[in-house]
């Protein structure tokens, strides 16, 4: 049995600015259940090939197709239609550069992000190709996969009231991905260099605990305990130099 | 990066603007929540009250404690304060964002801060008629209670709900407890307060027509 199901959708083009921002509503053939990326596409291919939303994956594994549905971020291709009762309305992320209705740019924001927290091991190791791979304990590494699993979908970003107001606030995806070189063992950096990465408002300290991070993203990153930590050891490292 | 900008840059500021936040929060709830318990003293009758409000005026805590609050007081205006979104435009970004997301918590904090520029109001006027009106005993402050009940009533409401929510907040960013129990257990003390300064408030009005 199918039913009709009812879309609200935010419509806005930044190359045609003297068209303002709209809500536009479609209506579709649901089948028992689809994700809304289904329905887009749905909709994209019958009735209006103009509408922008991005995806790649549709797996979760990409995230590309984050946006706001029914006020909350969420991956469209992760979503169903059955979750909600009634019209459903999408809007794009905020604090993302939007592109055109559904489809932020991401990239950028998170290009920015790994440049500034310097994500990457910071060694002064020479690389041996020959050798054989170091050693590491199964506790440290798999704190380190918990914090990898972050696929930079940006829901925690866009939910955060914090990032919404300040533009140079890294965020729950920026804390936790130093969270992630701080347990590292091969990263050689001091407490100090995170301290200058991350010890200040655009890092641990901006965070007001809202926890709209932690109740929003998607692949249940335990960022409640990571941005804790972080405060906690940016606390130690400011204090005992 | 601008001249100005090295010139006064101290990479520890913003720690320590954290910590005094951390501090004087932790610092202010505990000394509502003790003072709440000193004033509910009246449930147990007016020689109680009185001689509780004469013991620290005796052994001087009061003449030490008042003044450290206050400046406790003051120095969280300064650290929590400066969260306070002040454009405009900010505060239509966060009432918009709040209303989308209906996220509990980012509702809550709406609130932490409304309430949090009430108290401001609120607190100092209390702090001023106490002080101008020392020393503290059960008559006094029945009459008080008498003419001004509502004041008093909604003072207590939103200074219950900024420390209890708070102290939350603070234990949550810090991360030394989970976070579910840890809102339950603020909800309970934060009940069990506001009824003991509910019943302290009916007591005094009870005396003031006595
Ligand atoms: C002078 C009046 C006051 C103002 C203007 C004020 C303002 C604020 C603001 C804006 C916040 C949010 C800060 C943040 O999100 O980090 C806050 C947090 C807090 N306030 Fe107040 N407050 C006042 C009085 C009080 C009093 C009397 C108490 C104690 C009963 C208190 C306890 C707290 C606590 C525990 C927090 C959480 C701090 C944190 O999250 O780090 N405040 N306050
Ligand atoms: S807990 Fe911190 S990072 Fe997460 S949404 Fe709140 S302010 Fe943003
Ligand atoms: S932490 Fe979670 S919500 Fe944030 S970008 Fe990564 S996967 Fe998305
Ligand atoms: S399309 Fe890749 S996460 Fe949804």
């Amino acid at each position: 049995m199918s039913i009709q199901r009812k879309f609200s959708i935010f419509r806005y083009n930044p190359n045609t600015p003297d068209v303002k921002p709209f809500m536009q509503e479609y209506v579709i053939e649901e089948p028992q259940s689809m994700t809304i990326f289904t329905a887009l596409n749905k909709i994209r291919e019958e009735q209006d090939p103009s509408l922008m939303f991005d995806f790649v994956c549709r797996a979760a594994i990409c995230g590309s197709c984050a946006m706001v549905i029914n006020g909350k971020p969420r991956l469209a291709c992760k979503t169903l239609t059955t979750d909600f009762s009634g019209t459903i309305t999408l809007m794009p992320l905020p604090v993302f550069k939007l592109v055109g209705d559904l489809s932020v740019d991401t990239g950028a924001w998170f290009r920015h992000l790994s440049l500034k927290t310097k994500a990457w091991v910071h060694t002064d190791k020479e690389f041996d190709p020959n050798a054989a791979e170091e050693r590491m304990d199964n506790e440290t590494a798999l704190l380190i996969y918990e914090a990898e699993r972050c696929i930079e979908c940006g829901c925690c970003i866009a939910g955060c009231v914090t990032a919404n107001i300040r533009e140079d606030f890294l965020g729950a995806a920026g804390i936790n991905r130093v969270a992630r070189f701080m347990v590292d063992p091969r990263d050689e950096r001091s407490g100090n260099e995170y301290f200058e990465v991350i010890g200040s408002d655009e890092g641990a300290f901006g965070c007001m605990g809202l926890m709209a991070c932690d109740d929003n993203c998607p692949m249940q990153l335990p960022l409640q305990l990571q941005l804790s930590f972080v405060r906690r050891k940016m606390l130690a490292f400011g204090l005992s130099k | 990066m601008l001249a100005q900008k090295i010139l006064t840059r101290n990479p520890k500021a913003e720690l320590y603007y954290d910590l005094v936040e951390l501090l004087t929060g932790v610092t202010l709830v505990g000394f509502l929540w003790t003072h709440m318990l000193f004033v509910a003293t009246i449930l147990l009758g007016k020689n109680t009250f009185n001689s509780l409000s004469q013991a620290l005026d005796d052994y001087y805590l009061s003449y030490v404690g008042i003044p450290f609050i206050i400046l406790v007081f003051m120095m969280h205006i300064l650290t929590a304060g400066r969260r306070l979104p002040t454009r405009y435009q900010e505060q239509q970004i966060i009432w918009r964002h709040a209303k989308m997301l209906e996220g509990a918590d980012t509702w809550v904090w709406v609130f932490q801060v409304i309430t949090g520029a009430a108290i401001f109001a609120l607190g100092s006027i209390h702090m001023w008629v106490v002080i101008s009106g020392w020393p503290i005993s059960a008559m006094t402050s029945a009459e008080r209670m008498q003419a001004f009940w509502w004041f008093y009533l909604v003072l207590l409401i939103l200074g219950e709900y900024h420390a209890g929510f708070g102290i939350y907040r603070q234990f949550v960013k810090w991360g030394w407890f989970p976070r579910k129990p840890l809102g339950y257990i603020s909800k309970v003390i934060t009940a069990i307060i506001l009824t003991l300064g509910l019943a302290a408030l009916w007591v005094f009005l009870k005396l003031g027509g006595a």
